[in-house]
């Protein structure tokens, strides 16, 4: 029997292992990826690890406090915050009343300060509500990605769903998405490619706008200049619907029953925050940008693969390596459409017999070519 | 840009905090707004009192601002410095109002006898998630007190075997142990429910 060095409890265990699959990273996967290349035989067990590993950490993670513990937390240490240390000292009375008086005023001027800020803070309509209560409620594992650029940018989702954000928007997740459903807030722009998944609908929260879907593509304009939320869907069907902040799951769900439902070539306006429609369920004009991913069609006849990379690289914005000599022969016809970016890359790659391997915006593409 | 663990407007951790030692409030809400909660979650697997957690939470905030002049000015890590002090506080309370049950249990008893062979270990590669699922609820539910707290820390809160001694005042070598056994319990209770199916399965056969 082959030797094999690592078992399941063995990789449970593994240090470097536990911090590929919480945190991975490009140099993690290369090396994970590469001790699986050596022992194939190991994919399995990986697997069930890394499966383990997620249960764990979801597991004994759960005893989060309720919003109510939360703020009587809160408050007690708030309180606490504007008590002054006992005065000593006894003998100047007269002018420690005076001070008093003044410190009260302060205090009561400080707590009302604080309160003012709190409700700006937690009473501004808009996504920083959304993004504090509804995806990140641990606050922890929460990633942001900012498109600073000037151009688009495709952001990898864990599931292997993708994002193409535009310039300035900007997009959270959660890094481990194991519980039912897969989160993630937007602000500003972007086309979502999502991988399909019934047991666990994907949310896009923007701006009191929920969309919500089992697996298709659409694009979510909730820039801030323009005070609505605009949902266009390409493929599949979604549901779009307004919550309030703090909503309870119930309250969602209701309002979910009450949703748009929007289909291919469909889209919806909506005011940012109360959810008032703006532009009801109508079919949208395509606009022949071939710039613009959400109105490319991805679909090849047998299309030199060389022109199929292009095409890629221009709709995520991405740069993909490969050796031209050799691919440049290899014809394509497939229909690439609603597919998140992996998946697209996935079956370019099983056609031409080829291997893919993402590295931020590289791509690399490694195959022997075809006759 | 994608940053994994941001610190509000503050670029670093440690500006964070000295934003904190200098009396900064905004700092100071920041912290709480950002641990308090997998502080509560960890606090909840060293007592089963949650109002002994919810305390001790309060308290080591109200001492942490209180006391902001006087805190160390080097600090590696907030979070780490946070989970100590929340220990400690916790079990200081515990001694101090003994709870009705035995706090720590230092003989760690085994769950089960270890008598089957590592080779079934092979067997739970290859079932579906839902059982998976499942099995670890159940097996956390059992584990002794310190060994879930070492898994709490090491797959929950992420920190690491060295981190993990610290926070628990025990060597590294013990907190190896506690994951160890913890895993090995997992591996016993699962073999423990294949061997019981085999056995009904087996019984129409008689």
């Amino acid at each position: 029997m082959k030797y094999t060095p690592y078992s399941l409890t063995d990789l449970i265990r593994h240090d470097a292992f536990i911090a590929w699959v919480l945190n991975p990273d490009a140099e993690s996967d290369a090396y994970w990826k590469g001790f699986l290349e050596q022992y194939p035989e190991k994919t399995k067990t990986v697997e069930s690890a890394r499966e383990y590993i997620y249960l764990l950490a979801e597991d004994t993670g759960r005893n989060r406090p309720t919003e109510a513990q939360s703020s009587k937390m809160w408050k007690v240490v708030e309180d606490s915050m504007y008590v002054e240390e006992p005065v000593a000292a006894e003998e100047e009375k007269p002018v420690v009343h005076a001070w008093r008086w003044l410190r009260v005023a302060a205090s009561v001027a400080l707590i009302c300060g604080i309160g003012a800020m709190s409700f700006w803070y937690f009473l501004r309509p808009g996504e920083m509500i959304s993004l504090r209560q509804k995806v990140a409620p641990a606050g922890k594992g929460s990633i942001e990605v900012v498109n600073a650029s000037a151009a688009k940018r495709i952001v990898l989702l864990p599931d292997g769903s993708s994002v193409v954000l535009d310039p300035g928007s900007q997009l959270s997740y959660q890094k481990m998405q194991t519980g039912q459903k897969r989160e993630v807030t937007l602000v500003g722009k972007g086309f979502f490619e999502i991988v399909k998944d019934p047991g666990k609908p994907f949310l896009v929260y923007s701006r009191g706008i929920v969309t919500k879907v089992l697996g298709t593509s659409f694009s979510v304009d909730a820039r801030e200049k323009t005070g609505q939320v605009k949902v266009e869907v390409k493929t599949g069907k979604v549901t779009v619907f307004p919550v309030s902040t703090g909503a309870t799951e119930m309250e969602v769900s209701n309002a979910e029953k009450k949703g748009f439902i929007l289909y291919p070539d469909q889209r919806i306006a909506l005011t940012a925050g109360s959810g008032k429609v703006l532009k009801p369920v109508e079919a949208s004009i395509r606009e022949l940008d071939q710039q613009d991913i959400s109105s490319q069609l991805f679909v090849f006849d047998e299309t030199p693969v060389t022109e199929v990379f292009k095409a890629l690289e221009a709709a995520y914005n991405v740069k993909i390596i490969y050796n031209v000599d050799a691919l440049e022969k290899c014809p394509l016809t497939a229909t690439l459409v609603g597919q998140p970016f992996s998946k697209k890359l996935a079956v370019i790659c099983n056609a031409i017999d080829a291997t893919y391997e993402i590295n931020g915006d590289q791509v690399r593409i490694t195959g022997n070519g075809c006759k | 840009m994608v940053t994994e663990d941001t610190f509000g407007r503050w670029e670093t951790e440690q500006q964070l905090w000295l934003a904190l030692r200098q009396g900064d409030e905004q700092a100071f809400t920041f912290i709480f707004e950002k641990y308090h909660r997998t502080l509560y979650n960890y606090g909840c697997k060293l007592t089963t009192h949650t109002a002994v957690t919810e305390d001790a939470i309060q308290d080591i905030f109200i001492d942490i601002w209180r006391l902001r002049a006087n805190l160390t000015e080097h600090i590696s890590s907030i979070k780490f410095y946070l989970y100590r002090t929340l220990r400690r506080r916790i079990h200081q309370t515990l001694d101090k109002y003994p709870a009705t049950e035995e706090i720590t249990d230092l003989s760690e008893p085994d769950i089960m006898p270890l008598s089957f062979s590592d080779s079934q270990t092979l067997l739970i590669e290859s079932e579906s998630n839902l059982i998976r699922a499942q099995r670890i609820r159940e097996l956390l539910a059992l584990l002794p007190e310190r060994q879930l707290e070492a898994i709490t820390l090491r797959y929950f809160d992420e920190f690491s075997i060295e981190e993990i001694g610290q926070i628990m005042g025990v060597n590294e070598k013990s907190v190896r142990n506690f994951l160890y056994k913890a895993l090995t319990a997992f591996r016993q209770t699962q073999n423990f429910i294949i061997n019981f199916l085999l056995i009904i399965c087996a019984l129409p056969i008689f």
